[in-house]
């Protein structure tokens, strides 16, 4: 595919936020990219020319912040307004391999659609949510600039561009983000994972070492950050890439202020797996 | 009909929450105080035939929306 | 109710009265003024008596009202307009687009966009209801950045309480723990800023016993827009149809003006709760995007929200502001529960609510676009071609009045005693400086706010290019401003908070003039040209002599410096009767700077970075009124420091240039707890020490670390030398007092402290009453 004829949609309801600097993460990358109402895919009263197909895309996000004011709980309301009227449109993207990002909502939007760990790769759906972001163990919100390790051998369609053990620093900034597998099986649970190359980003400390809070600043299992499925095109995470595009929002980034941001690399990882596609 | 619906951590899942809330009413002298959990609860006015038909509907909502299995029970409370 | 018999009931299908005030007594004019709860005193209903005998008519309730919201002191500044005229406003900026007249200023930010500021107070609302309160002052100054068409950017939050330590059986009835309030005002900052998806950049903490039952919740904003869609808060012309937009209009936060311009007492917190609106950031959200989508298309002529005093206010002032009338038709407006009176909707101040004025042919387009967004919107009057402004419920006409009687309120310019403040200095050394130096920096109001700031979402938008916490990652140390990045071009937005409330309240001229060379140094430190700033003057009750003195002091240090300078006071809130029977609170006048940064590649940041030597610019005097010295040894001065427009401007103008020749890896400003706080907390946040010798400078030593004189500065440079001899030639002074180096702060023959030390004494100043 030519780089000009990608197209991505930036997904939002009432509430979301972030879907702006999301959206121009992609275009300063040269595609189409656009804010999408879920309204747009199915509500009658939308003007034609503002209609909308999943199809029209090439790449679905659904971004990071908050979406309906995280009532119920953070994602879930995004997610059964999803499951409602795009479930079968999505579960035939997901399948046909085309990429899908969560990013901090975005990724409880994932976790609570069953997307992911998304274990079948025929059913890209799971009936019910096999994972939760739950309370971080601090019991508050939190922005804090986390470092993680990338750990993913190449599956990961969103990461391709960035070497196996190189730590970025991505922040966050949410409430409820730790990472939780059903009780009894988290060992099975992290077993699969590995053994798919599903595990992508891991908090780790300054220098690289798996840590406790601050560095893991939700306390979720195995430090996990951030996960795809198992066929690599769904990809969920808690830190926000887009918000360390630049070298601009970095903290400390004076003295080196026009190398790209740690982030940029995963808009770019998904081009260039769009471009081969 | 008017139920009251329950989410509940399961058992074992962490409550940071109910966690800080005991250890400030701790600070605050309620030094009986053994443990905090939290719940929240969601009260739902519905129009069904029977309470069985309710109950079924309900048990779908929770499913469907209100409670994450992985980490969330659900119990009902029938109000009338 | 006093004055029963004074009300009829109209014989109409809905709720409506006839209040006879043309046949009331001066004590049944005050009874009624009571039993409606209209705050207006004797003076005010015998004008509005006098009105109405000429329109040969009593009113109905709904015109009362809608009286008493015009003339509040929150609505019409009927104190302090005089004073702010007379010595504040007016100082002439080709860049500043719009001054003072509208709901926000509007400043030039270069050849494209203009940035909006806004800064306001929520303190009687949060002091009864800390939450919810704080939470509808964040939605409130959104929505006076966003009626201009303009995009909030970012959210500054300075908030005062009482002190932290204060003992339960202390706290008088009717008040909440300090604590307990701020818990409360900072959740509700953090859950309605972070979910409306605004960062909230900067801001400031102050613990002080006048607080206690008055805490303050101050809220600022800012927003970038393109000058070509700046929207005004008026009537586009007659025709124009108003469309209400947002969310259904309730009960909630009826008489919240007259209630915020009154003294707080016991019984206030059963009576206010009404007085306290419910957020809805949920509503807030979409509600800015489709505004937003509507000026980007050009769709509205005039756009305001609705705040105090609800519909009442925001009506009167568009069609006034254009010279028009207004015909409106009550009964289209959508409300939250059924039997509301046509006063309550009328003085309604329901939450996220927003009133557009727009052309009949563009209405259609105006209503698709709102109800995309899920947003209600009604359109519920039309602008007339005379001054009338009619109401019209279910075919009834209830309310005809002209709009100039109601809009242009009274306005008095109140009696005020100036304090005589005696110089008294009883100042000494302390006996152990490093213990001096740990506890300055445990100090809640010196300490680590990092529990605050990482609630709140700082980087949401992705252009907080300088954050509210710099240094070393995880431990950082507090920056004196943020910078936002609010286009595409390298341009930013420097922006501080900034008083000194133990200074102002020892000397209310002098206290001021420093917290606007504070803000001014703030805004220097990071590179950035001071460029305009906002004031929102917290006092107590007006109508006593020596508050108003307190008020006038104040206002006249600002126009001072400010006039001096060439700062611009681009927009501003006045919020008097912070005060209960327990006391007033200390004058506060809060002040948002905002900076220019030419390139934010260029800016600077207060960390050390273990590269360069350290020099202090400016001179110290033996100044210790309101300092954190006196605080925390008990010692007393009444001498606050002092400073001056020119020299300010001289340092500024010296610093700037600096920047441009020198390589500056490091600036920071002096200010609570002086040279000694300021080398601590440079220290902190770089995670490195630093070797000092003050035997160079003249006086004494105790002086030369704590002394909070103004116009002053630390940085820390490539080449001390040159940078001194480059400031004596343009005057300013500057000392070469050590460098960069070690694991240790270190000043010779005084302390020697590591740095890992200090940063536990700051890093746990707060938390060790929030917890962590």
């Amino acid at each position: 595919m030519e780089l000009e004829e990608i197209r991505v949609a930036v997904l939002r309801i009432e509430g979301t936020n972030c879907e702006d600097e999301t959206v121009k993460a992609f275009r300063s990358l040269g595609v189409y990219a656009e804010a999408v109402h879920l309204k747009q895919f199915y509500s009658d009263m939308i003007k034609d020319e503002e209609q909308r197909s999943l199809f029209d895309f090439h790449c679905i996000v659904f971004p990071g912040g908050f979406s309906a004011g995280d009532y119920v709980r953070a994602g879930a309301i995004f997610s059964a307004r999803v499951k409602s009227v795009l479930k079968r449109d999505l579960e035939e993207f997901i399948r046909e391999g085309y990429p899908v990002l969560g990013i901090c909502n975005g990724f409880q939007v994932l976790a609570e659609l069953g997307a992911l760990p998304g274990f079948d790769e025929d059913k890209p759906l799971a009936d019910k949510p096999e994972m939760a972001l739950g309370i971080n163990e601090s019991n508050r919100f939190e922005c804090r600039p986390t470092f993680l390790r990338h750990e993913n051998d190449g599956k990961c369609v969103f990461t391709k561009k960035i070497e196996k053990g190189k730590i970025v620093m991505f922040p966050v900034a949410h409430a409820e983000g730790r990472v939780i597998f059903p009780r009894g099986r988290e060992e099975d649970y992290l077993e699969r994972l590995k053994e798919n190359d599903q595990i992508v980003f891991r908090y780790v400390d300054e220098r690289g070492n798996y840590a406790g809070y601050p560095w893991n600043p939700n306390g979720s299992i195995y430090n996990i950050a951030g996960i795809c499925n198992v066929k690599g095109n769904v990809f969920g995470l808690m830190p926000h890439p887009e918000r360390v595009f630049w070298r601009y929002q970095h903290p400390n980034w004076l003295e080196n202020p026009e190398s790209p941001g740690d982030g940029r690399a995963v808009f770019e990882s998904v081009i260039e797996y769009l471009r081969k596609f | 009909m008017i139920a009251d619906v329950y989410i509940e951590l399961k058992e074992g899942v962490v409550d940071p929450e109910g966690e800080a809330t005991k250890k400030a009413l701790r600070l605050l002298g309620f030094r009986k105080v053994k443990n905090v959990s939290t719940r929240k609860v969601f009260r739902i006015e519905i129009d069904a035939k029977s309470k069985e038909e309710a109950e079924k509907e309900i048990k779908e909502m929770c499913e469907k929306l209100l409670a994450n299995p992985v980490i969330q029970n659900y119990r009902i409370v029938w109000i009338e | 109710m006093k004055a029963m018999h004074r009300y009829k009931k109209v014989d109409v299908p809905f709720e409506l009265y006839e209040i006879d005030i043309l046949n009331a007594t001066d004590d049944e004019l005050i009874a009624i003024s009571e039993d409606l709860g209209l705050a207006l005193n004797l003076d005010e209903m015998k004008k509005i008596k006098e009105y109405f005998k000429k329109k040969g008519r009593n009113p109905y309730d709904i015109e009362l009202q809608s009286i008493a919201q015009a003339w509040s002191e929150h609505c019409c500044y009927k104190s302090s307009k005089c004073y702010l005229r007379e010595h504040l406003f007016g100082i002439e900026k080709d860049y500043v687009i719009s001054a003072i007249k509208e709901d926000s200023g509007v400043v030039e930010f270069d050849e494209e966009y203009a940035y909006v500021v806004a800064l306001e107070s929520h303190n009687h609302p949060s002091a009864i209801e800390p939450y919810g309160g704080a939470a509808t002052g964040i939605g409130g100054i959104l929505r006076d950045v966003l009626c201009m068409g303009a995009q909030p950017v970012a959210l500054i939050d300075p908030l005062f309480f009482g002190r932290l330590d204060t003992p339960e059986d202390r706290i008088p009835k009717g008040t909440k723990h300090p604590l307990y309030l701020l818990y409360g005002v900072v959740a509700g900052i953090r859950d309605y800023g972070n979910r409306v998806g605004i960062p909230t950049v900067a801001g400031m903490i102050f613990f002080d016993d006048s607080y206690l039952t008055n805490c303050l919740v101050n809220v600022g904003c800012i927003g970038i827009v393109k000058k070509k869609n700046v929207v005004p808060s008026k009537v586009g012309g007659v025709g124009d149809l108003f469309v209400l937009a947002g969310g259904a209009t309730g009960r909630d936060g009826i008489h919240g003006v007259t209630f915020a311009s009154a003294e707080l007492d016991e019984s206030s917190e059963e009576e206010a709760r009404g007085a306290v609106q419910l957020g809805n950031p949920i509503m807030k959200e979409p509600l800015i995007h489709a505004c937003l989508e509507v000026v980007e298309k050009g769709l509205a002529t005039g756009m305001k929200d609705l705040g105090g005093g609800g519909l009442s206010c925001v009506i009167g002032e568009m069609a006034l502001a254009s010279g028009c009338g207004a015909e409106v038709w009550l009964d289209k407006v959508p409300l939250k529960e059924e039997g509301m009176a046509p006063w309550e909707i009328w003085i309604s101040e329901s939450q996220e609510r927003m009133m557009l004025t727009v052309k009949p042919e563009h209405v259609d387009e105006v209503l698709y676009i709102f109800q995309k967004w899920d947003v209600p919107a009604t359109v519920i009057g039309k602008a007339t071609a005379d001054r009338i402004l009619r109401i019209y419920y279910r075919g009834y006409k209830v309310y005809e009045m002209e709009i100039d009687f109601v809009v242009k309120a009274v306005e008095y310019c109140r009696p005020y005693v100036k304090r005589k403040v005696k110089a008294i200095d009883e100042t000494s050394p302390p006996s152990n400086y490093a213990k001096v130096l740990l506890e300055m920096l445990g100090h809640p109001n010196v300490a680590s706010k990092e529990w605050v700031v990482r609630q709140y979402d700082h980087e949401v938008r992705a252009c907080t290019a300088i954050k509210p916490l710099q240094g070393k990652i995880n431990r950082e140390g507090h920056g004196d401003c943020a910078v936002i990045k609010p286009t595409d071009s390298w341009r930013g937005i420097a922006v501080t908070a900034d008083v000194n409330p133990w200074m102002t309240k020892i000397d209310p001229f002098w206290g001021t003039a420093s917290s606007f060379d504070e803000m001014v140094r703030n805004l220097v430190a990071v590179n950035s040209i001071p460029h305009s700033f906002a004031d929102c003057l917290n006092f107590g009750n007006p109508e006593k002599p020596e508050r108003m003195g307190e008020f006038v002091e104040c206002v006249k240090a600002l126009g001072w410096m400010a006039k001096g300078f060439g700062l611009p006071c681009v927009s501003g809130n006045v919020s008097f009767y912070n005060e209960t029977p327990y006391g007033a609170v200390a004058p506060t006048p809060t002040l948002m700077g905002i900076g220019i940064v030419e390139d934010i590649r260029k800016a600077v940041t207060s960390n050390f970075k273990g590269k360069g030597e350290v020099v202090l610019v400016g001179e110290t005097f033996k100044e210790f009124g309101g300092s954190l010295y006196c605080a925390i040894t008990g010692q007393k001065s009444t001498i606050v420091p002092k400073t001056s427009p020119r020299r300010l401007k001289k340092y500024v103008n010296a610093m700037l240039e600096a920047f441009r020749r020198f390589k500056i890896y490091a600036c920071h400003d002096l200010s609570e707890g002086g040279l000694a706080v300021a080398l601590a907390e440079m220290c902190i946040g770089g995670g490195i020490g630093c070797s000092i010798d003050l035997s160079g400078l003249k006086g004494e030593d105790y002086v030369k670390l704590f002394s909070e004189s103004n116009t002053r500065w630390l940085v820390e440079v490539e080449n001390a030398e040159e940078f001194v001899k480059f400031t004596s030639e343009k005057g300013v002074k500057a000392y070469h007092i050590g460098s960069v180096e070690g694991d240790e702060l270190k000043i010779k023959n005084l302390l020697s402290i590591s740095v890992e030390k200090l940063d536990d004494a700051w890093r746990n100043g707060l938390i060790r009453f929030t917890g962590w």
